[in-house]
């Protein structure tokens, strides 16, 4: 699979040296990323290490993203292979991460900080009991887009109904999901 | 300011324009509220598809299992693990809200409806998965079995070719009876591509299946109707 529309747009505005479009980006896929990286590490310290790490290559090597993968799996390849060379480096005590903060450098946002968490394991359980109860029209666009990732357009032909209520639907599915989380304080609580 | 934020998730999504993406982006990188919400749409993204994954990494170990316990089963498991990933939605029937649920909401491809409902399925006693997989794959019932004239919804009569099969000329049906109920309590229900499977507990402690290509719609009078008798 390549990359998407939407992310396409995000990597030609990277390439021209958008940051706000570089930070867009890194806001997205950080989560999926420290998630990978802390099951990769096990360590949560190492995991943000070596995300900010990869966000850096990222910045420094998206010219080379031809976009014949998803976006989040190149940058996945890119954490992943910095985690390896992470490894080795701490057995042979000569760091192979020739990634420095000189010329290439480019502030990472501070999503990155230590206060950043993962949403808690207790806590998924119950968000996900929580996506359970919302209308059936609501959960169905949301689950479309978010686990079967289709297109506004995919969910629109499947739901028969206009692209506007597609999108309404999938935000309306987040905004109350996102008033949950803040009402249990779940992410910063 | 809900618009704005609509945007934002479609912006997310990737779904937008490309002059509202570059105007997406210029409000989100002046509007720290703006990213904290964009970031948080992540954090859920990950989530339910990290959740979402591990399911079907439970449907990987069944076709493992099978594949142990019976390597002739494992082909059909196989093809039909296939139909049970796509297999999507069991509702249950509850006493007291025994209704069917709009058809549009069980089209829904490989969605999880019911998420709830789904990890039951998951978590079906295997005794339950190898009986749909055994359904589904044989698409026929057995001629000795007593099939009760009461069990044949209103409409359908033997099908003159097949007499194992129930037809109103525009859906067809056929029905299994297993002595056992396999711990299924209540009026379940599954859709598999263009097929139904109805697990029906009878009061005598056998389970009758219904399977066809009989929606809801038509199957609900006929369950109803069972449980009134049973």
């Amino acid at each position: 699979m390549g990359v998407s529309k939407g992310d396409e747009v995000f990597v030609n505005e990277i390439k021209a040296g958008n940051a706000a479009a570089f930070e867009a980006m890194v806001l997205k896929y950080q989560p999926k990323l420290m998630s990978s990286l802390i099951g990769y590490t096990k360590s949560k310290d190492q995991a943000e290490e070596l995300c900010q790490k990869t966000f850096i290559r990222v910045w420094q090597k998206i010219d080379s993203f031809r976009g014949d993968s998803a976006l989040f799996t190149w940058i996945y390849r890119i954490g992943i292979n910095l985690a390896k060379n992470d490894f080795a480096s701490s057995f042979s005590r000569s760091s192979k991460i020739t990634d420095s903060l000189d010329q290439n450098e480019h502030d990472v946002p501070e999503y990155l900080s230590p206060e950043t968490e993962l949403i808690a394991a207790e806590s998924e359980e119950k968000i996900m009991q929580f996506i359970q109860t919302l209308d059936a029209d609501t959960k169905t666009a949301f689950t479309l887009r978010e686990i079967d990732g289709r297109t506004y357009d995919e969910i629109a032909k499947i739901l028969k109904c206009p692209i506007g209520t597609v999108r309404s639907r999938i935000f309306r599915a987040r905004q109350l999901i996102l008033e949950f989380i803040n009402q249990e304080n779940i992410i910063n609580g | 300011m809900d618009k704005d934020l609509e945007k934002l998730s479609a912006l997310y999504d990737g779904e937008l324009s490309y002059k509202e993406i570059q105007e997406g982006l210029d409000n989100m990188h002046e509007e720290p509220d703006l990213k904290d919400i964009f970031h948080q749409f992540g954090l859920i993204s990950e989530l339910v598809q990290r959740q979402a994954e591990q399911k079907k990494s439970k449907i990987v170990f069944f076709k493992d299992y099978f594949s142990k316990v019976n390597p002739v089963m494992s082909n059909l498991v196989t093809a039909a693990a296939t139909v049970v990933i796509t297999l999507i939605i069991l509702y249950q029937f509850d006493d007291d809200r025994f209704q069917v649920d709009k058809e549009g909401s069980l089209q829904l491809s490989s969605a999880i409806s019911s998420d709830e409902a789904k990890s039951q399925l998951l978590n079906a006693d295997q005794n339950v998965m190898e009986h749909m997989i055994h359904i589904m794959q044989s698409n026929k019932s057995h001629g000795s079995q007593q099939i009760s004239k009461n069990w044949i919804p209103v409409g359908f009569s033997v099908n003159p070719n097949n007499p194992n099969q129930y037809s109103n000329g525009r859906n067809n049906l056929f029905f299994h009876l297993e002595n056992k109920q396999l711990g299924i309590k209540k009026v379940k229900y599954f859709k598999a591509n263009n097929n139904w499977i109805y697990l029906i507990p009878l009061q005598d402690g056998r389970l009758l299946t219904a399977y066809g290509d009989v929606p809801p719609s038509v199957a609900d009078p006929m369950i109803q109707s069972i449980y009134q008798r049973n």
